[in-house]
């Protein structure tokens, strides 16, 4: 399975690079409203990813389970926190490595940050370097992953 | 050689991403995101035995096909710029700006669940409400401070 697991963040990276998403004036032009195709970018990400039956026996690791987590007061206060980083990053966390990967070396420092940061939420929470995943992956069976 | 345009078309690029969170779920059943690999990298150097392998591998397929994408465009160059940010502010004063940046992303990423695939895309696919209303939030706040930031530096970012 791990097989597979690489090659589709093979893929993804890829098509992070490929598409200009790791470019910081892409992004940049995107929260600018300059240009709708990143827009159009996610939006059809969205469309595709949508395309799965609700019940699912999939091919390779059983039942698809979907944690469909409620509205909470964290998601409008932390979009908000992540919004701004977004905003002065103008990268997030997958195309922070693929800038890095494309030499803008700055990268490093957003994803130093990002760790940081990780770690920073994980103090405060009091349990370091976790296994727990965060809510939307709670509710995932085990797998043999 | 550049083997790849300057930018793939988003026609493409979207629906292949859309369909890599559909494979993820296909072979593992898993929600495709990637802050959580973040996390696992960091716990598998802390104690390679307590990862979760499979967020360990899909940073590293992350990482290799970055680099492909990278030598089929050209060749990675590295470079210290950062777009209008870099022309803006100099090396001393980004740095810090973008660790702090990178720092608010993990911090949310890790308390709300998701970044903008783990929410915009593969959280949005499978409608899920916090995910839609995270989502939602990110684009809007981070549209907003964009337009106001740049109203406040006359243009320049």
């Amino acid at each position: 399975m791990n097989l597979f697991v690489i090659l589709i963040g093979m893929a993804f990276g890829f098509l992070i690079v490929a598409s200009g998403l790791s470019s910081y004036t892409v992004i940049h032009d995107m929260l600018l409203l300059r240009g709708s195709d990143v827009f159009l970018l996610m939006g059809s990400s969205f469309a595709v990813a949508m395309l799965r039956r609700r019940k699912w026996k999939t091919p390779m690791a059983g039942e698809l389970s979907l944690n469909q987590v409620p509205n909470e007061r964290k998601h409008v206060f932390g979009g908000a926190i992540f919004g701004a980083g977004w905003a002065t990053a103008g990268t997030c966390p997958g195309p922070a490595i693929g800038m890095t990967a494309s030499g803008g070396l700055l990268g490093l420092v957003v994803m130093a940050g990002l760790g940081s940061g990780i770690i920073l939420r994980n103090l405060v929470a009091g349990n370091i370097f976790s296994r727990r995943d965060p809510p939307l992956d709670q509710a995932q069976p085990a797998t043999n992953s | 050689v550049e083997l790849l345009p300057e930018r793939l078309a988003w026609y493409i690029a979207g629906p292949l991403i859309g369909l890599l969170v559909v494979a993820l779920y296909a072979v593992a059943n898993k929600h495709l995101g990637v802050t959580t690999s973040y996390l696992q990298v960091m716990t598998f150097v802390k104690s390679p035995r307590t990862a979760e392998m499979w967020r360990v591998w899909l940073f590293a397929g992350l990482v290799g096909g970055s680099l492909i994408a990278a030598f089929l465009k050209g060749g990675p160059s590295p470079n210290f710029t950062y777009g209008a940010l870099g022309n803006l502010l100099p090396i001393a004063a980004i740095v810090p700006v973008l660790f702090v940046g990178g720092m608010l992303m993990g911090f949310r990423a890790r308390w709300g669940g998701g970044c903008t695939s783990g929410h915009g895309i593969t959280g949005a696919a499978i409608l899920s409400r916090g995910a839609l209303v995270g989502i939602v939030t990110i684009m809007a706040t981070a549209i907003g401070i964009t337009l106001i930031v740049h109203l406040i530096t006359g243009g320049r970012l």
